[in-house]
Formats: C-alpha cells, sequence, structure tokens
C-alpha cells in the first residue's frame, strides 16, 4: 500500500535526519553555540566518503574513517579559532552566528570547485529495494539506515550517562562553573562536543551517499532540517532532536501521498512555523520565554 | 586602504580591464552552463561551437578571425540574463548561441531589444518558436518529437498507460502539454504526472507513486544529472517498467548508467557520413573528445555555421555584420548546407528535420528505427 | 562599458535600498531576519503583475508592492517576535523557504522557474523611464527616499524605543515600552521598503524569476549589512557596493577560470563574514562613526 510505503521511506529519511540533528542539539545544548557550521561538517564528510570510495577506491570503513577525521577536525577548529575568540570578545548570539554561516558559504563553493558541482552518488547493491510485501519494497539501506540511528543514538545516551566526560557535557549546559568544581575543564568539554557532535553526521552522510546523492549545497538544506527538528523537539533535548528529526522525515515522505512531490519541501517548514507559533518550547524542550 | 581610495582603485580597474575593440576579430558570443549540474551539456555544446569556430579559421570563411566569447549561463534564467548583458552591452556581439528553454525565454527580450539574433540548439520547448523574429532554433522541437515517438510508444509497442515524470521548469512543462495532447490522440491514457523540483534528488516518494500507478511505460521530461538520478532510483525501487524521454537523455550521465540500459528517445537523424562536411566534424569530434558525436554536436557547430555563411554574404554585399543585416539575410536564403544535411529555416525561425529514435546500450546508444515519423 | 557600468550601479543602488532596510531591523531593532528576500520578491512580483494585468504605472505598482509585502510581514511578526532570537531567526527561515516554495511552484502568478517576461517599463504620468540612464536616477531617487525615512525613523522616539529595546529588551519592557509593537512596526516598515527595491527591479530587468530571490539572496543582503557596518546608516551602503564590485572585478582578473568566479566570490565573502565577526563584528563602517548611529 502506497502508505505504508512511504512511511517506511520516511523512516529512512528521518533517521538520516535525527542523526544530523542530534549532533547539531548535543552541540548547541552543551555549549550554547549556535553552530550553522554543522551543515558544512555534512557536506565534508558526504564528499570525503565518496572520494575515498570512488577515487582512492578504500574500502567503506576506512572511507567512513577518512570522513570522521576530516569532520572532527573541522569541528575542533570552528571551536577553537572561530568561536572561542569570538566568544572571548562579546558572544552575541547574532556573531556567532554569521561567522558560522560565513564558514557553511566558504566550505560548500570549496567543495563546489574541488569536485564539481553536479550530484554524485556511491553506488551500492545496499539501495536496491527488495520487494518484501505486495507493493512494499524496502532496500536493505534503509534498514541499515534505522539501525545505526538506533545504535548512534543509544551509544549517545549511554556515554552521556555513563562517563565522566559524559556526565560533564550534560553539566556544562546548565552550570559551566559547576563543571569547574568537578575538576574538569568547559574548553575541553567543548571540544568533546564539537567533536562528537560533528562526527554524529559521518553515518548520515555516508547514507545519503549511498542513497540519493550528494551535491554542494546540500550542507545549507541538511542544516536548515536540523534546526527544525531541533526546535520541534525542543532545543536542549537530545531525545526531542532526534524525535524532531523523524518527525520532519516522515512528513516530507508521506507529504508525496497526498500533495504534489513538489509541495513536500513546504511541509517541512510548514511543520515548523506550526511549532513555533503554538509550541516554542518543541515537544521536549525546556519552554523558554521571548526574553 | 582608505575605503574612497579602494572604491576608486575598484572602478579604475574595471574601466581599464575591459577589452579593447579589436578591429581585427570579428567575435560571436555563447551562453551556455559551464559550471553547475548541467555543465556537462555546456561542454558538449560549446565544444561542437569551438570546432566550428576553427573551421571558419582554417578555411579562411571570412575576412578576419572568428572569435567565440563564451559566458556562463549555469543553465539558469537569472544568470543567463546577466550574461546576455554583459555578450550585448559590453562585448557587443551581433550572435549570440543560447541553449536550455528556460534561459532562452528570459534573454529572448535582451536580444530583441538589442536587435542580436540568438540561436538555440539544445532547449526543445515549443514556446521557443514563439520569442521573436531575433530568436532562431536549429533543433526540432519538442512538439515534433512528441508528435512522431507517442504513436510509436502507443501503437507500435502497445504501451498504452503512460506515466510522466516531469521537471518543474518550461522544458519540462512543455513536454507534460504535448503529452497531454498526443497520448490521448493515439489512443493512450496519461496514467499520473509527476512534477518534480530542478534540484531534487529524492525520488523514492515519486517511485513509489509511479508503481500504484500501473503504468506500461515511464516518461521522464527532465534534463541533466537528475535525469540519471531519477532513472537510478525508479530501477531501485521496484520500477521495471519501460523508460522513455526526449532528446535530453543524450548526455553521458545517462548513456553510461547501467540502469539506463534498454531506454528509448528520440533525437534528430543525423548520417555523420552523408557529406565531406559532416564527417569531417565526427572525426575531429571524436579525435577531440573520444566519443561519438550526437545531434549537439551538429546542432551547435550548425549554429555557428549559419552564422559564418550569413556573415560571408553580407561582406560579399559589403553589408555590416549586424543582427540586423543577418536576420534579413536569413530571411532572404534560408537554407544551408550544414553537418547531417540540408536544414532549412521556416519564417518563425524554426527547422525541421527528421527524427531518428534510439536506443541506450552500454555508454553508447544504438539507432531502433531511423526514420521516426508522426502518423 | 559605459552600458555595464550603468546596469551595475542600478543593481547596487537597489540592492542598497534591500541592506538599508535590513539594517533598519537588524542592526537597529536587533531583529534577525533571514526572510528579506522573500519581501523583495514579493515586491517585485506585486509590481511586474499590476504593471501587466492592471497597465498600472510605477507608483501604483510600487504601492500595490509595498502593501502586500507590508501586510504579509504582519503574518510573520504577530506570531514570531513572541519567541526569542534563536527562533526567530529559524522562524524566518521558515518563512523564506515557504516562500521560496510559493515563488516557484505559483506558476499562474509568477511563472515558477520560466518567470514574468516581458515587463513593460515603468511608467509615469505623462513620461516612461526606458533607458538605463533614466533608471539610475531612478533608482537614486528612490535610495535617497529611504535611507531619508530609515534616518527619520531611527532619530526619532520610535527609533529610540527600537535601540532600547535592542539593547536590553527586559529593561525597555519595564519602562513601559510596548514591544512586540514596537519590533511589529520595524518588521513592516522594513519589508514594506524592501517592495519599494522590487518594484525597481522587475520594471528594470523587465524579467524576474525565483532565482533571484532564494535564501542565497537574503545570505547576500545579510552580508552586505554585516560587512558595511550595522547600525549606521552609510554602512549597508558600502556593503553593498563593496559586495557587488567584487564580482565584476574578479571577472575582469586574467587567469582566474570564468566558470569559478562564482564560487571565488562567495568564498571571499564568506570569509570577510568570518573575519569580521571575529576581529570587528561592527562592521567596516562602525570603524569610521565615532559615537555609533
Amino acid at each position: 500500500m502506497l502508505l505504508l510505503q512511504l512511511l517506511v521511506n520516511g523512516l529512512q529519511l528521518g533517521a538520516i535526519y535525527g542523526l544530523t540533528a542530534v549532533g547539531f542539539a548535543l552541540i548547541f545544548g552543551s555549549t550554547k553555540v549556535f553552530h550553522v557550521a554543522h551543515g558544512a561538517s555534512f557536506t565534508l564528510a558526504g564528499y570525503l566518503f565518496w572520494w575515498g570510495m570512488t577515487a582512492l577506491k578504500w574500502h567503506w570503513l576506512a572511507s567512513v574513517a577518512l570522513a570522521v577525521v576530516a569532520v572532527v577536525l573541522f569541528g575542533l577548529f570552528m571551536e577553537r579559532f572561530i568561536y572561542r575568540p569570538i566568544q572571548r570578545h562579546e558572544g552575541a548570539f547574532f556573531t556567532v552566528f554569521i561567522a558560522a554561516f560565513g564558514m557553511q558559504i566558504v566550505v560548500q563553493n570549496l567543495v563546489g570547485t574541488m569536485f564539481g558541482r553536479g550530484f554524485e552518488t556511491v553506488s551500492a547493491e545496499l539501495s536496491r529495494s527488495v520487494e518484501i510485501a505486495p507493493n512494499l519494497f524496502v532496500a536493505p539501506i534503509a534498514a541499515v539506515a534505522i539501525a545505526v540511528g538506533l545504535v548512534f543514538y543509544f551509544g549517545l545516551n549511554l556515554f552521556l550517562a555513563r562517563t565522566q566526560v559524559g556526565t560533564g557535557l550534560r553539566a556544562l549546559s546548565d552550570n559551566p562553573d559547576l563543571v569547574r568544581i568537578f575538576g574538569l575543564e568547559p574548553t575541553r568539554l567543548a571540544q568533546v562536543a564539537f567533536a562528537l557532535g560533528s562526527a554524529l553526521v559521518v553515518p548520515a552522510a555516508a547514507l545519503t551517499a549511498v542513497s540519493q546523492g550528494i551535491n554542494p549545497g546540500m550542507g545549507s538544506h541538511i542544516m536548515l532540517i536540523s534546526l527544525a527538528a531541533t526546535i520541534v523537539g525542543g532545543i536542549g533535548s537530545l531525545k526531542g532532536a532526534a524525535m524532531g528529526g523523524m518527525l520532519l522525515g516522515l512528513a516530507e515522505s508521506v507529504a508525496v501521498w497526498k500533495l504534489d512531490p513538489q509541495w513536500s519541501e513546504a511541509v517541512t517548514f510548514v511543520v515548523l512555523f506550526v511549532f513555533i507559533i503554538f509550541r516554542p518550547a518543541g515537544f521536549l524542550g525546556r519552554a523558554q520565554n521571548a526574553k | 586602504m582608505k575605503l574612497p581610495k579602494l572604491l576608486g582603485l575598484l572602478a579604475a580597474t574595471s574601466i581599464f580591464a575591459a577589452s579593447p575593440l579589436r578591429a581585427q576579430d570579428i567575435r560571436i558570443g555563447a551562453n551556455l552552463p559551464m559550471s553547475g549540474p548541467n555543465a556537462e551539456y555546456g561542454e558538449q555544446f560549446a565544444g561542437a561551437a569551438a570546432i566550428a569556430v576553427e573551421h571558419a579559421n582554417a578555411d579562411k570563411m571570412l575576412s578576419k578571425k572568428l572569435v567565440l566569447l563564451i559566458e556562463d549561463s549555469q543553465a539558469t534564467p537569472q544568470q543567463g540574463v546577466v550574461a546576455m548583458n554583459k555578450l550585448v552591452n559590453v562585448d557587443k556581439v551581433p550572435y549570440v548561441l543560447s541553449a536550455f528553454t528556460g534561459v532562452s525565454k528570459a534573454i529572448a527580450p535582451v536580444g530583441d531589444k538589442a536587435h542580436v539574433v540568438s540561436i538555440n540548439g539544445g532547449g526543445v520547448s515549443p514556446d521557443l518558436a514563439e520569442l521573436g523574429d531575433y530568436f532562431w532554433n536549429v533543433i526540432p522541437l519538442v512538439n515534433f518529437e512528441v508528435q512522431a515517438f507517442a504513436p510509436y510508444l502507443i501503437k507500435e509497442r502497445g504501451w498504452k498507460k503512460v506515466a510522466l515524470i516531469y521537471v518543474d521548469d518550461p522544458a519540462g512543462e512543455a513536454v507534460k502539454k504535448e503529452l497531454e495532447i498526443h497520448v490521448p490522440k493515439n489512443g493512450g491514457s496519461l496514467v499520473t504526472a509527476l512534477q518534480v523540483p530542478r534540484a531534487s534528488q529524492q525520488f523514492s516518494g515519486i517511485a513509489a507513486k509511479v508503481r500504484e500507478s500501473q503504468p506500461d511505460v515511464v516518461f521522464i521530461a527532465s534534463f541533466g544529472a537528475q535525469q540519471a538520478q531519477i532513472i537510478k532510483q525508479l530501477r531501485d525501487n521496484g520500477v521495471k517498467q519501460q523508460i522513455a524521454s526526449y532528446s535530453a537523455f543524450s548526455i553521458p550521465a545517462v548513456l553510461q548508467l547501467p540502469e539506463a540500459k534498454g531506454a528509448l528517445f528520440p533525437t534528430q537523424s543525423i548520417n555523420w557520413a552523408a557529406d565531406a562536411l559532416s564527417q569531417r566534424l565526427a572525426s575531429d569530434w571524436k579525435a577531440k573528445k573520444g566519443k561519438e558525436p550526437n545531434a549537439y554536436t551538429a546542432n551547435y557547430y550548425n549554429a555557428v555555421m549559419v552564422f559564418v555563411k550569413l556573415a560571408q554574404a553580407l561582406e560579399k554585399a559589403g553589408l555590416p555584420i549586424t543582427g540586423e543585416n543577418l536576420l534579413k539575410q536569413r530571411l532572404r536564403s534560408a537554407s544551408f548546407d550544414v553537418a547531417g544535411g540540408r536544414m532549412v529555416f521556416l519564417p518563425n525561425g524554426t527547422v525541421s528535420m527528421p527524427l531518428q529514435l534510439n536506443e541506450v546500450d552500454n555508454g553508447t546508444t544504438k539507432v531502433v528505427k531511423a526514420n521516426l515519423a508522426p502518423n | 562599458m559605459w552600458a555595464y557600468l550603468n546596469n551595475l550601479a542600478v543593481l547596487i543602488t537597489i540592492n542598497a535600498i534591500l541592506a538599508v532596510t535590513l539594517n533598519f531591523v537588524l542592526g537597529y531593532a536587533g531583529i534577525f531576519s533571514m526572510a528579506h528576500a522573500a519581501f523583495f520578491g514579493i515586491g517585485a512580483y506585486t509590481a511586474a503583475l499590476v504593471a501587466i494585468k492592471l497597465g498600472g504605472g510605477f507608483l501604483l505598482a510600487t504601492a500595490a508592492g509595498m502593501s502586500v509585502a507590508g501586510l504579509l510581514s504582519l503574518a510573520l511578526a504577530l506570531p514570531a517576535l513572541r519567541v526569542r532570537g534563536e527562533y526567530f531567526v529559524a522562524a524566518s527561515l521558515g518563512l523564506q523557504m515557504l516562500a521560496l516554495t510559493l515563488f516557484s511552484e505559483w506558476k499562474a502568478v509568477t511563472g515558477g522557474i520560466g518567470g514574468i517576461t516581458n515587463i513593460p517599463p515603468a511608467r509615469f504620468p505623462g513620461f516612461e523611464i526606458s533607458s538605463p540612464p533614466q533608471y539610475l536616477v531612478l533608482s537614486l531617487v528612490c535610495l535617497a527616499l529611504v535611507m531619508w525615512g530609515v534616518s527619520r525613523l531611527v532619530n526619532s522616539s520610535f527609533g529610540r524605543s527600537l535601540k532600547a529595546i535592542r539593547d536590553d529588551e527586559t529593561a525597555a519592557s519595564a519602562a513601559g515600552k510596548n514591544v512586540a509593537v514596537v519590533k511589529t512596526m520595524a518588521v513592516v516598515v522594513s519589508s514594506a521598503l524592501a517592495a519599494v527595491a522590487g518594484s525597481l527591479y522587475a520594471f528594470f530587468l523587465s524579467f524576474i524569476n525565483v532565482e533571484s530571490f532564494t535564501l542565497d539572496t537574503s545570505v547576500y543582503l545579510m552580508a552586505m549589512v554585516i560587512i558595511g557596518g550595522t547600525a549606521t546608516l552609510w554602512g549597508p551602503v558600502v556593503g553593498t557596493v563593496l559586495i557587488l564590485l567584487l564580482p565584476a572585478v574578479l571577472s575582469f582578473l586574467p587567469g582566474l577560470p570564468q566558470t569559478e568566479v562564482g564560487s571565488i566570490q562567495q568564498i571571499v565573502y564568506g570569509l570577510a563574514m568570518v573575519l569580521l565577526m571575529i576581529y570587528r563584528p561592527g562592521g567596516l563602517w562602525a570603524a569610521k562613526s565615532k559615537a555609533g548611529a
């Protein structure tokens, strides 16, 4: 049945969106930095994975590792050389946002110049679907995406709950001074947040490269969605971001059931708008009023 | 540096860096997608035009050297207008090669106002016939293609139910309009028409809807890299039906895609062995690109050659080479011996040429029907 | 050559109007709108349709554009201004994307990607603006009027309320200012004036389509304001001139592949945004003005 098919597609898309959104939420939640260059991390990860697979012809694990290294370095670079200096001066939300945006633009164009501006895909058997029920086609990659999403999400939660660094990260968003009292350095924790949050885009980007293809502009697209997912889910909540991402993926996919395909992207923004107007705290966010 | 000084310096550089008017060249322009997702087309078109310029200069067909100035339209209407303004107002060319329906519709008024000829060898919307006297087409427009193709698909192959995926752009809409007329006319039915945004890459939902409509054949009306994406995701998502399209399929991205094997699409019928001119173009193209030439090769070669022949006639008559004079000359003598045979311009600036039907086969095409004619 | 420079000057003037009006909400009111290009577009489409379907002249078309843009901006301002900074950014982003989808898909009105072509020249009772130098004069007049209007507003009590709110909303509210009303009015004014630029653009190019009104454009405008200098009257104009001259200068540099000019231009202003935020968040012009605006 068409609706069921679209729901399954939506779950795959939602897993990808959820992973990216959780990465963004982790960074914003811990460090309060509105890291809109997160989209640039996604672009870098996708392209390096693709390059590793097609140009260098490495095994997929090596390509993934390459992407992780690059993306972590990028996240750390942003934290150390861009955000920290700004926050030392005045750190207005606005200033950070613009700097991140500027970086996004730079990365998008560098990638375009180096790798070309067209669409690229990584060919894999994973993307070929199998008819598992009458008129229900599911590709292995959908299962992979959902599994990966779940593994990383629960892994992250375990990390945050059980390890010292993880606890420190959670404390950082509430009270940086308290963190110092316990012997943890806020700066170091911020770096961990950026590294971890950025690394989370790698599975999402790799899956995207295999299933729908990548292009230099996808960074801003995925950034918008992560932003929307974080708000819909509730700023400050990782669970919310994951749920938000899943919801938006489902909405975008299922929209095609009744609407013409060209309106499906608009659905994401209508959902965002509705939440901002009626429930700015999102599903699970702490209610934060207009300042 | 102080701001006013900086601005002054910038202004000065712009003025002095402008290309001086060299009386020893004859310049024509090209407004083609040299970057972006459709750069593949631009590369082909520009390559073919460059060969024509080479031949014209090697054979000394004109009194001065012919130079082709290429501007990047990125296949978007807005960039096309910016590029056209530069060609018309700064470079002051009398003749511009154009491509893509959307771009052409946007630049035509610019050329029309300035009496500069634009000539299209790639876009196929029937609207391109209505863009004024200064807009010419050397490619048969898609209404001819669909008119000839529909009976083949529906009557000859018996695929009565047609599903359409079309890009939301004047070109895609033109194909939809034509199919809406010709499919029922031949006894078929258009079971679904799904529109996709130009930048879209995600087609699993579309594939699901196509499957639901249970067509006999899926017609794709898009262009560039997106076509390959659509084909691949259709096949990945269980759409097994025959795939058909129009001439835009003739790019490597589509031809080399394994999932595109067997897809059918019409193009102009070009006999590369017909005469010395065509053979020379074919061998030069193969030497430079390592591939077989296709209809676009001929079209953009011919677009330049039409200018050369008109300019030759003007030079002989002692008239300056302006857009106005080129138009008048074309109205005087409308037939040209070009690559592929003889081309005749109709008064509205279009040409009618024979069509052939091709099938995608492992990186290249094979001709399925040498003469695809409407009924 | 002069024709090219003339065209460039008109585009600079039109973008300067957009930058000055964006600065009004961004620099003076601290309202972070990413949807400015959407109002630019609304102004342009409205003006074009009034000119084509109703045979309206420039004044009617522009007034229509301003009304529609102003009204629609109310729809954004009223609900969204209740929430905090980050949320407003997201809401304006959402609005920009929705507007973009509408511009692309509502083909009956906007022509989609094909756009609206053959827009007639700007007509006034008695004469017609048809040549590029005339458009330059018209645009400069509009820019002057807009800048005059903005500076009057900024220096009025309304402007003082805006700045108070920007600096500390809670305090301003405690001092009795109706924060929501003031912010809403700022958004409406800025959007309506952006529509003036839209009208000029439509008449000047005689062709408009969705590609001029995308998120990229909103970001571009933001770059002009930020690089030039927020909260100053001339800062945005400086930013506009610099950013618009950049591709022109780049395209004349020998040795740069034509196909990369667009990328390089974007990289340059992306880097400029980053560096300025680190070293001079007030923008280039802010260094000049002593007490700020």
